[in-house]
């Protein structure tokens, strides 16, 4: 019979019955067992903290010396480096979050995640914890190297409210990686091209090297309505560079209404998607299939 | 065990087996790049991303200049259309060999075929190389009909530049092919790490001018910088600003033809010597399970 702390199970209704309490400890101990590698791998893997600070350093770089070339005022620069530091949670949203649970069924551990006693959330969230923590490593490189190499001044008037800005942007960052994970998981042999579809068109849609209110106004709408990387990055940029006129598409403080809706609306699509995929797993049992 | 030695004498690879690897190998590339896509996101792909990546220099361009220097514009978008075919063949070579050892499991069974694996390789990889050439097109037309681009292209420059550019990207991605096979996870991250060093000191979206001095010699040695300094001549008249464009086009080319003549055989020899130490240590079908 089953056993659980002291507890043993006289028969198998019995043992199916979790309390509350088991239930919460079980999706916890989840969400602790996902982020586990994702942040014992800064240590454990020291070649991937090389390239994931070098590639969006490099990227950095290269329009660094475009603004210079151009001559443009220094405080773009600034924008530009942390443009780049934004891109690493980015490509860590898109890569290591949307992409993650088609790469988990072409490893063969999809099945163990619906067989297991826990939310599909729980997987979700451990995911997003752990990569977050790890880009922040990165992303924190990437302005510390760019901003002592290319000289970028920041006047940061409010520091607490920028911290808070940075951290309700994320929520809404990887709410939208939570649900992007179920839909390129049903899309199945797309989801390379999509991953590979969701970088240049969204650094430009998003923003990334230059001001976002310099779009057209009709994207600039459809920016603010739906990506949380240009929303929050142009609030981040009024409140780094606060003294050098820097034009935000909005104010701050509306700005950061904006990513608190769509961060209640992202974990909300990202629950119902998660829904239906587990509905067709259970059904079809076909996402289980390697190479689908 | 790996298996270095053969036990009995072959009679070698003949050119009809290596261009029947070639034509299979370019069918399978093709299969896996496209036809396995539903054909609209596959369209949307190839399009939105070249054009982005251009979008986003033109955006910069205008934020700064307010549309004054067309000629800086043009430098940007040649170099942003052509570059497209350096990621394109240095992803493609190294995605392909990278693919078909971890994730499809093949590289074994194409390596002990009678075939050689050189072939088989460029053909695997020849669909993302051809669509690059689409991403280049695209981003030109566009250049042309919206951002005021003006082409005044000389074919009898540009014809081999092209040629002689593309060879020697092309030596570039077999010497990465050959260098990632060798490694372990980190391994596809090299052609963008490498793509994008090269992309830095190439002077393809700013001159090389604008470059910290201690990587001057890199940019003048990359065959990649006289590549697309020989294109925009053959392209728009006329050479970038700065430095390379003070020199004449019979220097440039003479460059570029001394730089590919030096990388192509460099290349070769290291993609042999790696695949030998592949044999050797086991590698051809290692899976790291990244």
């Amino acid at each position: 019979m089953s056993r659980y702390g002291s507890v043993t199970a006289t028969s198998p209704q019995e043992a199916a019955e979790w309390s509350t309490g088991r239930v919460v400890r079980s999706n916890l101990r989840a969400v602790v067992g996902r982020a586990y590698p994702r942040i014992i791998g800064l240590t454990r893997e020291p070649s991937w903290l090389f390239f994931e600070i070098v590639l969006p350093f490099l990227a950095v770089s290269a329009f660094v010396f475009v603004y210079r070339a151009l001559e443009a005022p220094e405080e773009f620069i600034g924008f530009v480096v942390l443009g780049g530091a934004m891109t690493a949670f980015w490509l860590n949203v898109v890569w290591m979050m949307a992409a993650q649970f088609y790469w988990e069924k072409d490893q063969g551990n999809l099945e163990l995640y619906f067989t297991a006693p826990m939310h599909l959330m729980s997987v979700l969230a451990g995911m997003a914890i752990g990569g977050l923590v790890m880009t922040s490593s990165r992303a924190l490189a990437v302005i510390g190297i760019g901003s002592l190499l290319y000289g970028v001044t920041y006047d940061i008037e409010q520091p607490i409210l920028l911290a808070g800005v940075f951290l309700l942007t994320m929520i809404p960052l990887y709410g939208m990686g939570m649900l992007f994970a179920s839909l390129f998981l049903l899309w199945g042999r797309e989801a390379f091209h999509l991953a590979e579809l969701l970088q240049e068109p969204i650094y430009f849609l998003g923003g990334v090297n230059f001001p976002l209110a310099r779009l057209p106004g009709a994207v600039v709408g459809a920016v603010m309505a739906t990506l949380p990387l240009g929303v929050g990055l142009d609030a981040m940029r009024q409140l780094a560079f606060s003294s050098s006129g820097v034009e935000g598409v909005l104010p701050v403080s509306l700005e950061i209404a904006i990513l608190a809706i769509m961060g209640v609306l992202f974990l909300i699509a990202a629950r119902m998607a998660l829904g239906y995929l587990e509905h067709l797993a259970r059904r079809e049992g076909r996402l289980t299939l390697r190479w689908q | 065990m790996a298996v270095t030695d053969r036990a009995l004498p072959v009679r070698g690879v003949t050119l009809a087996d290596a261009w029947r690897s070639f034509r299979t190998a370019i069918g399978l590339g093709w299969a896996i790049e496209s036809n396995w896509s539903d054909p609209f996101l596959f369209a949307i792909y190839t399009m939105a991303k070249p054009l982005a990546a251009a979008g986003i220099l033109v955006v910069m361009f205008q934020v700064i200049t307010q549309g004054q220097g067309n000629e800086f514009l043009q430098f940007l978008i040649v170099g942003s259309a052509l570059w497209n075919v350096v990621f394109g063949v240095m992803s493609g070579l190294v995605q392909s060999i990278l693919e078909d050892r971890e994730r499809y499991r093949m590289m074994k069974y194409v390596v002990v075929t009678p075939s050689s694996l050189f072939p088989f390789l460029l053909g695997r990889s020849l669909a993302r190389v051809l669509l690059s050439f689409v991403a280049v097109v695209l981003t030109m037309a566009v250049g042309v009909v919206f951002l005021g681009v003006e082409l005044r292209p000389n074919v009898l420059y540009l014809v081999p530049a092209t040629l002689i550019g593309v060879l020697a990207v092309i030596a570039l991605g077999v010497f990465m092919a050959g260098w990632c096979l060798q490694l372990r996870q980190e391994a596809w991250h090299y052609p963008e790490a490498i793509a994008g060093a090269l992309y830095l000191v190439s002077g393809a979206i700013f001159p090389i001018d604008v470059l910290p001095n201690a990587l001057h010699p890199i940019a003048y040695a990359s065959p990649t910088t006289w590549w697309l300094e020989a294109s925009r001549r053959g392209l728009l008249g006329h050479g970038s600003p700065g430095a390379l464009g003070g020199l004449s086009d019979g220097t440039v080319m003479l460059l570029l033809i001394a730089s590919t003549a030096v990388a192509i055989p460099l290349a070769l020899a290291a993609f042999a010597w790696f695949m030998r130490r592949a044999r050797q240590a086991g590698l051809l079908d290692m899976v790291t399970g990244s």
